[in-house]
Order: C-alpha cells, then structure tokens, then sequence
C-alpha cells in the first residue's frame, strides 16, 4: 500500500517493488509487507509497481530507502544481492513485469541526472524464476524473501553499522 | 532476390513490452506482426467466482498506469446490472478522478517516452542532462496527476477508493481546495507542453484512420457516451459485438480487434479530439488553435501534440468540478438486495481509447464471466498498419535508422503494452 510519506525525511522508508499477481514479481512486495508486520515503529513501508516518476516522488528528499524488487540476471531463483547504490553496479535487469523493465534503473539514472535522490538508497534484488500471471511466488524466492526481510530487518535496527561494514 | 533483416531485442519507452516482426520482400512489405501477450485473459478468468464489488479493485490491478479506467469501465457495467445510476456529484467525482489519470499518464508518455524521440535522445534520461527543465515539466505534470488520484483514488498506483455505486469516502471541501493550486500550475505548464510539442519537429505522414471513441451529447466524453466513429458508426456500448470482433491470430497471444469486416481502426487521443474536439473546454480549444492545430489529425507524429491539448482539457476539466463541489451526503449509491442476475457492458475512455468490459452475475451477484478488451489490443492492428507505411516510405533508410523508424510509430500510439504483453522485441527482416 502506498503510505503518505512524512514530511522530515528522516525516517527510513522501505519500498516494496513488484506486481503480486505475476509469480515471483511479488517478491519486492512480500519482504515489505514481512518488515512492517515484524519492524515495530520508525520504519515507513510503501508497495509500488514502479514508474520512473512515482520512485522519484517516494525517495526524494529522505535520508534512508531501501527498495526491494525481483530481477533476473541469470542466477538460482531465491539467490539475492544487497547492493549500496552509488558504490556498486546495478543488475542489468531490476524487474521483469515492472513498466518499462528496467525501472528502478532508469529512476537511479533520472534521479540523478535531476539530483533527486535519497542521501542513501540501498536495494536488495531478490532472483526471479518465473513471471507467469496468474502463477504463485516459487519457494525458492519465498525462502529468499524470507532472508531478505531478516537482513533488511537487522539492517533497520543496526543500520549505522551496516552502513559502515558497506562503506568500509 | 534482395535480403534484409533487421531485429532489435527490446523496444524501450512503451508500457510494457511485446515484440515486432517485419518482413520486407523485394523492396515491398510482406508482413508485419506485433506480437503481444495478453494479461487481461488472466484477469477474465481470475474474475470468475468472485463477487460483483470486487472487480473494480482486481481489474485495477491490471494496468500500474491506467487503473482508473479499469475501475470506471468495471463499476459502470456493474451498476448497469444492478439498475444503479449515479449522477450528480459523485459522477462529477468519478470524471475527476479521470482528469488525474489522463494528465499524470499523458505527462508520462509526453514527456519521458515521446520527445525523446523527436530531440534525438536514446530516452529520457539522456534528455535531462542537456535539457532537465523539459523532464521537470513533465514530472511536475505527472506528480499533479498523481496527486488527484491520491485524493480521490485513495492511493496514486492501484486506487482503492472506488466502489460500486460510488465511492468508499468522497473528499471535503477543503481538500478539493488544496489541491487547487497545483491543478492552476499545471494548466500553465500543460499550455506551455502545447507549445513546446507543436515546435518539435514532425516527419511526415497522413494515415487515413477510422477514428473509434466515445461521444457525449454534453461533454468531452471520458466516462459516458455512444460509440462512434468518423465513417458513421454511432452505437450503444451495448451494441458493441455487433460491429466489432476479435479473432486470434497466430503469433500473438491477444485477440486482435477489427471492425466486422476486417478493417482496423484507432482509439486514443487522436481518435476523441478528431471526433469530440468541439467539447473541448476555452483554453484547450483556445492554445489548439493558436498552434495551428487542425480538428483532424491524420499525421500520428502529431499525436504528442494531440495529448498535449488533451492535458490542457483535463486540469481545466478538473478545476470546473472542484469549484462546482458539494460534497454529497453519501458516498455511494446502495445496491438493491438481492443482487439481480444479468449482464452489464460499459465503455470508458482510458487514456490510450476505449476500454470495453462486459460481465454476467449470478442471482446473489457472483460474476459468471467477465470481458476485458483493452485499448491496445484494438489497436494493435492499426498500429501494424502504420508500421507497413513507414517501411513502405523508409525503405532506403539503413537498417538502424528504419529499425528506429519503426520503434517511433509504435509509440505514437503510446500502446499500454502494461495492459496487454510480456515484452516487446522488434525483428525486421527483408529477403
């Protein structure tokens, strides 16, 4: 569910990206919805399908994001990357069912071309099996949304020293 | 025997994704497919079982850009089967709720998918690094857009406040009242993408449409109306089956729409302005005329202007029924107990053309079957035809540049492949 964000920015968002009715696209969506059933206040959650300019509106201007979305680039379903953007390379293809594929990378790419971005943006990409409408999440994405939502969740309670073990 | 090909793997800056295939024999065009899947056939079938109330919140799922439409095609024949008419203050809602739909999907295309292609850009992004004030008017447009579907959607992406009969809360006053000031500066910046889309440069083209959109004795049609066309046609929605028909064909998964006959035809803006465009409001006529554009649009490079225009209509459109709110005693309509059996068919006006659905209840109001036929799907073989033209004209261009060609009359027609495919690949070969 697309919450309102709060005005500060300091409070850490957490975006879910994906379409829960194409297979494995949930994915982004059911580690959201994992961190705000266990992450207990402080933590701002938001689902989106994506959309170049909705990103833009939903990380502008804040302090901490971390988005979360499926992506093929050719690995075991279920497998997943964290990765601190700005500092490492994005997966070729970040979504397969989001508009335009490749959306979250061409919202980095605007953002900061348009200096629109988060002073911090932190995305997990969870390895996709299948898009199939119609098809549920494959287990072996389930375990890896399960993974991702206990390393995102850690990384929300700890996450200046997460942050430093990135940086380091 | 002459042989060319060319193929290109991904066709960027459309919704969604599909693939093309062109074939061209000895300097003539032998065939061309675009080849799309079709998710809306998933969405027929996951309807069936489900109660009444609950299409509008599932058909919205099927498209991230225009969920409005699907809501509004859905609750209109829904209400037609349970005897419903909404009007009033509610319908002015409802058409509200439109606005903000056509103005953030017409600023998307406008602005991050079509001008690039004018200016010479690979997409957007390349664009704003030379020119970032042109995409910051395109995402202030979009943002405006999003922000009357917040408020009356509930949410900006799959909007959740729509219900059968009405909606499940209607905003104050004073909330229609903030967002006035950013609807009055999107106006302005609306006129100014009129302008600024005239001045791009068009290639040539004259393509003779038969343009297919809803008309309304009152109104610039969005929610309500007949069917008509600029050969003739004017029918209830009702009616539609009997002048138009889809039939599979191989290489896609959709069912390809044509008029009984065969021949294609064309929803979208181009089709409602060419047909409606003397409902208009002031300041859309009036920047249409002051760039010179004509009542009949036949060249689809001008179609970026056409949506221009239209973005103008739509926050006038919007800001007329916020200053005429009252905000009504109830939200919505209460449907009759028991739900009768029956079917319902409505049109709406998605911002890519007509949107067809059709459902059939049980007695208790469990849906039977439904039927969803997408703008791009109708489309799809009108596109194809425009494609055959331009290869037909370009044919001494070299590959890339005809490749290129090809990719740009696609997404004149800004096909919502979201709605209606799985990806687009593109493959022109010449023997």
């Amino acid at each position: 569910m697309t919450a309102e964000v709060s005005s500060d920015g300091r409070t850490p968002l957490v975006i879910g990206v994906g379409n829960e009715f194409r297979g494995d696209d949930a994915a982004g969506l059911l580690v959201s919805r994992e961190i705000r059933r266990s992450v207990k206040g402080g933590v701002q959650v938001v689902e989106t399908p994506g959309g170049v300019s909705e990103l833009l509106e939903l990380w502008d201007g804040r302090d901490r994001v971390y988005l979360v979305d499926a992506f093929q680039s050719g690995g075991a379903p279920g497998t997943w990357k964290r990765l601190l953007v700005g500092r490492e390379p994005l997966p070729t293809t970040t979504s397969g069912t989001s508009t335009h594929g490749a959306t979250v990378a061409s919202a980095i790419a605007l953002g900061q071309v348009l200096d629109r971005m988060p002073k911090l943006l932190v995305i997990y990409g969870i390895e996709a099996g299948h898009f199939e409408p119609g098809r549920d999440t494959s287990e072996e994405v389930l375990m890896g949304v399960r993974e991702v939502a206990r390393a995102l969740g850690q990384e929300l309670e700890l996450p200046n020293r997460k942050t430093e073990r990135e940086g380091g | 025997m002459s042989v060319r090909t060319i193929a290109v793997d991904y066709l960027a800056r459309v919704e969604g994704e599909g693939s093309l295939r062109v074939r061209v024999h000895d300097g003539r065009v032998d065939d061309v497919e675009l080849q799309i899947f079709e998710p809306p056939r998933f969405f027929e079938a996951f309807l069936r079982g489900r109660r009444y109330s609950e299409a509008p919140d599932i058909t919205a799922r099927i498209c991230g850009i225009c969920p409005v439409a699907y809501q509004m095609s859905s609750v209109h024949a829904m209400e037609q089967v349970l005897g419903l008419r909404v009007g009033g203050q509610l319908r002015a809602l409802r058409r509200l709720l439109y606005c903000g739909e056509w103005i953030e999907s017409h600023a998307l295309h406008v602005y991050l998918l079509h001008t690039p292609d004018f200016l010479g850009y690979p997409d957007a992004v390349q664009l704003a690094k030379d020119d970032p004030d042109t995409v910051r008017r395109g995402l202030a447009l979009k943002k405006a857009g999003n922000a009357l579907m917040a408020l009356l959607g509930g949410r900006e992406i799959h909007p959740i406040n729509v219900r059968v009969g009405g909606f499940y809360r209607v905003p104050s006053r004073e909330e229609l009242d903030q967002i006035r000031p950013t609807l009055e500066s999107a106006l302005d910046i609306a006129e100014e993408t009129v302008h600024f889309a005239a001045g791009l440069p068009f290639p040539e083209a004259d393509e003779d449409y038969e343009f297919v959109a809803l008309q309304h004795p009152e109104e610039y049609a969005m929610n309500e109306g007949e069917i008509v066309s600029n050969r003739g046609l004017r029918i209830p929605v009702a009616r539609y089956d009997e002048e138009f028909e889809r039939a599979p064909v191989g290489y896609t998964h959709a069912l390809q729409s044509v008029r009984k006959g065969g021949t294609p035809y064309l929803l979208g803006a181009m089709a409602r302005y060419s047909l409606n465009h003397g409902q208009l409001t002031p300041r859309a006529k009036a920047v249409a005329h002051e760039v010179g554009l004509e009542p009949l649009v036949r060249n689809p490079f001008r179609s970026i202007v056409v949506r221009a225009v239209e973005m103008v209509f739509a926050c006038e459109e919007a800001l007329r029924i916020i200053a005429q709110y009252d905000p009504p005693s109830d939200p919505w309509i209460a449907p009759p107990d028991p739900i009768p059996a029956g079917v319902g068919a409505a049109a709406t006006e998605a911002p890519r053309g007509l949107l067809f659905h059709r459902y059939r209840l049980a007695p208790g109001g469990q849906i039977e079957s439904a039927e969803i036929i997408a703008p791009t799907a109708q489309n799809q073989k009108r596109i194809e035809e425009d494609v055959r033209h331009v290869v037909e004209r370009s044919l001494a261009l070299d590959d890339a540049a005809l490749t290129g060609m090809c990719e740009r009359t696609i997404r004149n027609h800004d096909p919502c492949i979201s709605c209606a495919t799985h990806f687009l690949r593109l493959d022109v070969e010449r023997t």
